[in-house]
């Protein structure tokens, strides 16, 4: 307690101003949201039910979310999906900055076209690749078959390849943003060891493996951190591509919580999936803060 | 850092690789807006000889109303973006040059706030937004976006201001300058270039903004992403004008991507990688 009142009065007041009205704003706008999920969720309430009425449940929707079938499949297919794309995402996005890390006009060039899909509406790329994916008059399935794969309804329409493909879209979306972590990790790496290999006479291939990939560790934690936790908030791309079919094949956590909340107007139930969720994502937010403060940056 | 001359080759092929996987669905898209419906849904496709056409863009200029769509999407992302300058830069200011640890810790807050999966406080936001009657309105997106532009601003502007030296500043506070002075005339004026980059993410956030959108607008107040889902369902498909209203879409993605991307890069390192 005399150490907290000690922290109030080390408070800069004139500081404490500038940081007031953001502050007072997102407590009102924000946190008032969240406690209101966590009353709601204690509760049976419909939309849809004419009186209205909140029935008290006490933590039966919390129970019901861990014996719910559909919500396992939904968590499986979010493991899925995240391991999917962060893994090949984090894969592609080191090879593109390896490939494109020269400074000359041309690879400048290169690499600023490459930052248009994360700049475009997720949206309009799932409803793109949509149509790409077509499996009537799609581009990818006729190539598909010029190559002697024939997937009945398509990419998106066969269970065995919707997730690929899915990730495939995220990937094709999010895998220029490491490419730019892993360039400014490049920028940023020491230049002695690699003199010092020289001297020793390692081969390129040496040199990546014992000098540029350990140092670019820290780096490679920090996009891990954090296309994990964007990629379970995935929504935009799910709902234009596949809409979380065929069956249930992508339905992930985030999407299976919309279904309930603004399809069947089951408030209650959807509340504590979010919540499920958001206590899910802040423990991998608490490990990405601990990262970032080790950097000391 | 000699390369022989097949390792070249291969460095190439997988550059023109790269290249031609992250530019196919961009192409295509550019193509089939100036396609007819049938040459669209040509097999095989036609990449580059198909008879050009702007029937899809006097379609959609005539019978959608992608420019209702576009002036919501302007209001929408302008009002974002403005508050959360508004509310981000002071407060990432304050975080930046106070020593009292209470005040960091904020910082950290926002931090979380920016990690909170959007659906978690999309469904009570749309039960708070229905009783206070604003559903529809520009107002509740914009409130919306603001929470997740603003947290974000704080972090980016935080490490930007901690970048800029302070001597200035000092000097000036002794001369008698109060801290609204410091700040107001000699910080934010040396931080521009990071202001610019914050409100290129702040654009590209609320631009791009689908779910919110969705469950919080009106047909009257519909931005473009669900403008384009609109025109898609309604009558029959039609991938010309889905292309031609995606082009709309994208053109704030074309300029920052090819002419402000020296910005937009230097956001999205300190905003994700630098912390």
């Amino acid at each position: 307690m005399k150490r907290l009142v000690q922290a109030l009065r080390n408070v800069e007041r004139h500081y404490l101003l500038l940081l007031a009205p953001l502050l007072v704003f997102v407590v009102a706008i924000a946190i008032y949201p969240l406690l209101f999920s966590v009353s709601i969720s204690f509760f049976k309430y419909r939309l849809t039910d004419p009186t209205q009425t909140k029935t008290f449940l006490g933590l039966a929707n919390y129970i019901t979310a861990f014996q719910d079938e559909q919500v396992r499949k939904a968590l499986a297919n979010t493991l899925v999906f995240v391991f999917g794309t962060v893994t090949t995402e984090l894969t592609v996005g080191l090879g593109l900055a390896l490939l494109l890390s020269a400074e000359t006009r041309l690879m400048q060039f290169i690499r600023s076209w490459l930052l248009m899909p994360m700049a475009i509406p997720p949206l309009v790329v799932g409803l793109v690749w949509r149509s790409l994916y077509n499996v009537d008059f799609g581009v990818i399935p006729y190539y598909l078959k010029l190559l002697g794969f024939d997937l009945g309804r398509g990419p998106l329409g066969e269970s065995a390849t919707a997730m690929a493909a899915v990730i495939l879209v995220d990937l094709w979306e999010w895998s220029p943003l490491l490419m730019v972590i892993f360039l400014a990790g490049l920028k940023s790496l020491p230049s002695e060891p690699y003199e010092a290999a020289r001297v020793d006479g390692a081969n390129r291939w040496q040199r990546f493996i014992h000098i540029t990939l350990p140092l670019l560790q820290p780096v490679f934690l920090v996009g891990l951190l954090l296309r994990t936790m964007q990629s379970f908030k995935v929504f935009d791309i799910i709902y234009a591509t596949t809409a979380g079919g065929p069956g249930t094949t992508t339905t992930v956590l985030n999407y299976h919580i919309y279904t309930v909340g603004m399809t069947f107007f089951n408030m209650g139930y959807a509340a504590a999936l979010a919540n499920i969720l958001l206590v899910v994502v802040a423990i991998l937010s608490i490990l990405y803060v601990m990262v970032l403060e080790q950097r000391q940056l | 850092m000699k390369t022989s001359r097949l390792e070249r080759i291969f460095l190439n092929i997988a550059i023109i690789l790269a290249i031609a996987f992250f530019m196919m669905p961009l192409f295509w898209l550019l193509t089939t807006a100036f396609k007819f419906g049938r040459e669209a849904f040509a097999i095989p496709p036609k990449w580059i000889f198909f008879d050009f056409t702007l029937r899809n863009f006097q379609e959609v200029i005539q019978n959608t109303k992608v420019f209702r769509y576009l002036t919501n999407s302007i209001i929408i992302t302008t009002g974002a973006t403005v508050f959360s300058l508004l509310l981000g830069v002071p407060a990432g200011y304050a975080i930046a040059r106070s020593k009292s640890g209470l005040i960091n810790t904020a910082s950290y807050f926002f931090l979380l706030l920016l990690m909170i999966p959007p659906i978690a406080m999309l469904i009570p936001f749309y039960l708070i937004m229905r009783d206070l009657h604003l559903l529809g309105t520009y107002a509740a997106v914009i409130i919306l976006d603001t929470v997740f532009d603003a947290s974000f601003v704080v972090w980016m502007m935080r490490s930007y201001f901690q970048d800029v030296p302070q001597e200035m500043e000092e000097a000036a506070l002794v001369d008698g300058a109060s801290h609204l002075d410091a700040f107001l005339k000699i910080a934010l004026p040396l931080s521009l270039p990071g202001i610019v980059a914050s409100a290129l993410y702040c654009i590209i956030f609320s631009w791009n903004d689908f779910l919110f959108a969705l469950m919080l607008t009106s047909p009257k107040t519909k931005t473009i992403p669900l403008g384009i889902l609109a025109s898609f369902s309604s009558v029959e498909i039609s991938w010309g004008i889905m292309a031609v209203m995606s082009i709309f879409a994208i053109i704030p993605a074309v300029i920052i991507s090819l002419f402000l991307n020296r910005y937009f890069v230097q956001g999205l390192t300190m905003g994700a990688a630098k912390g």
